[in-house]
């Protein structure tokens, strides 16, 4: 019944690309959720966190992440998600609509 | 941050909380009080494993229309149906109590400020009242608010702005009938118990919750401004809902007073006579109250354009 919390990390890859200034992006509707884009001091690592009431998808999280990872080059960075089970392509979708506000 | 001058002219009905509350005051103003990045989460949601929000669906802040502070508190219906918690009942206090207190401070120092250069609190529902999950703590967050507008009274106005998906219903319904003037969109609604729940309570026959219509006629933006329940009929963009907005941060407080639905024993009476007035004419429809307020033609006055409609309208008098 608890929450769930999920917690990982992914090696930074390609171009990189940092956080210059927090984002907050997203609404936690149904089968939506909103990300937190902030800086850290990890060198070549994105920090994640997904609170999540869906049990049992912490592999697919990770693909997901990791596809957007190696997509955008985002590193040093921390990605916190509050989720209310959004699907994987809304995920994908939200990311990357989170990236595109932060000031080029 | 969001484009300002694009919130503008988009729809109220489809923008999000923040953008509402960026939108309402003037371009790069708005500065959040308690916002997503302090992650201020219900604790009972955790508890119960249910999804959170960094703002608990509730976005506060103060920005500036002209030279007056307005404090903003927004609610995102896309959240629990914008149900109000603690946690999110408490930003809402806090958001009226800083105003009260810049409001006091600012008088002690300069008696004579013009009043359009006081505070002023706007809040724009979206909400169907009390989360259920938080049960007493947010039956009494409900209590708080209401407590909060009666400290402001006299002091720092309080307009309540409905146009958003989820309306404004239950405990939240009255809060907002407390505050000192309502602009509402015609897909605005305002009650307090909601179309769903009457069906659910009632049976079909009183109550036919899947007729939109039916649904619009009673608790729409039109009728809540034929009854007097709104003080104002806006078109459907932020702008406009900006504009009325604007027109009343350059009234003094007590130009609110006329505009109020309780808060006197004058207004009391005229609830009564509201109520003997139900009796008498014993409406079916809410199209009975048009055609007795001296509307002739109720369905063609609720199906032409809102600007029509606002230019021959006969309000209920009482």
């Amino acid at each position: 019944m608890a929450l769930q919390t999920i917690e990982f990390e992914i090696d930074g890859s390609g171009t990189p690309r940092r956080v210059t200034a927090p984002v907050h992006y997203g609404v936690v509707g149904s089968g939506d959720l909103e990300v937190l884009l902030s800086a850290s001091d990890k060198a070549g690592k994105l920090q994640v966190k997904v609170v999540t009431p869906v049990k049992g998808f912490e592999d697919l999280w990770r693909r997901v992440l990791s596809h957007f990872a190696a997509e955008t080059g985002l590193t040093d960075a921390r990605i916190e998600i509050n989720d209310n089970n959004a699907s994987p392509a809304v995920v994908a979708l939200r990311l990357r609509q989170a990236l595109a506000e932060l000031p080029a | 941050m969001p484009n300002w001058k694009k919130i503008q002219t988009s729809s109220f009905l489809e923008s999000n909380a923040r953008d509402r509350a960026i939108g309402l005051v003037d371009e790069g103003s708005f500065v959040e009080f308690v916002g997503p990045f302090d992650r201020f989460c219900s604790p009972h949601l955790v508890t119960l494993g249910e999804a959170v929000e960094f703002d608990d669906g509730i976005v506060t802040g103060v920005g500036k229309i002209g030279q007056r502070p307005v404090f903003v508190i927004s609610q995102e219906g896309r959240f629990i149906g914008g149900s109000v918690g603690e946690v999110g009942g408490a930003k809402m206090v806090g958001t009226i109590d800083q105003a009260i207190e810049f409001y006091d401070s600012l008088i002690a120092e300069l008696p004579d400020l013009p009043d359009a250069q006081r505070p002023l609190v706007a809040i724009s529902f979206e909400t169907g009242g009390v989360r259920l999950h938080e049960a007493n703590a947010g039956l009494l967050a409900h209590a708080e608010v209401m407590d909060a507008i009666q400290r402001a009274r006299h002091k720092v106005p309080i307009v309540t702005l409905i146009g958003s998906r989820i309306g404004c219903f239950g405990g939240m319904g009255f809060v907002a009938a407390a505050t000192d003037a309502i602009i509402m969109s015609e897909f605005g609604r305002l009650g307090l118990t909601g179309p769903e729940v009457i069906e659910q309570e009632m049976g079909k026959d009183e109550f036919d919750s899947s007729n939109r219509a039916l649904v619009y006629r009673t608790t729409g933006g039109r009728h809540k401004f034929l009854m007097g329940d709104c003080n104002f009929l806006v078109d459907d963009t932020v702008a406009s809902f900006r504009a009325q907005l604007t027109e009343l941060t350059l009234l003094p407080i007590a130009d609110f007073e006329p505009l109020r639905r309780i808060g006197s024993e004058a207004l009391v009476e005229k609830q009564l006579r509201g109520v003997a007035l139900a009796v008498e004419i014993a409406p079916t429809d809410s199209r009975d109250v048009w055609r007795y307020a001296g509307n002739n033609d109720p369905i063609g006055l609720a199906d032409g354009p809102i600007a029509d409609f606002r230019k021959t309208v006969q309000r209920l008098v009482m």
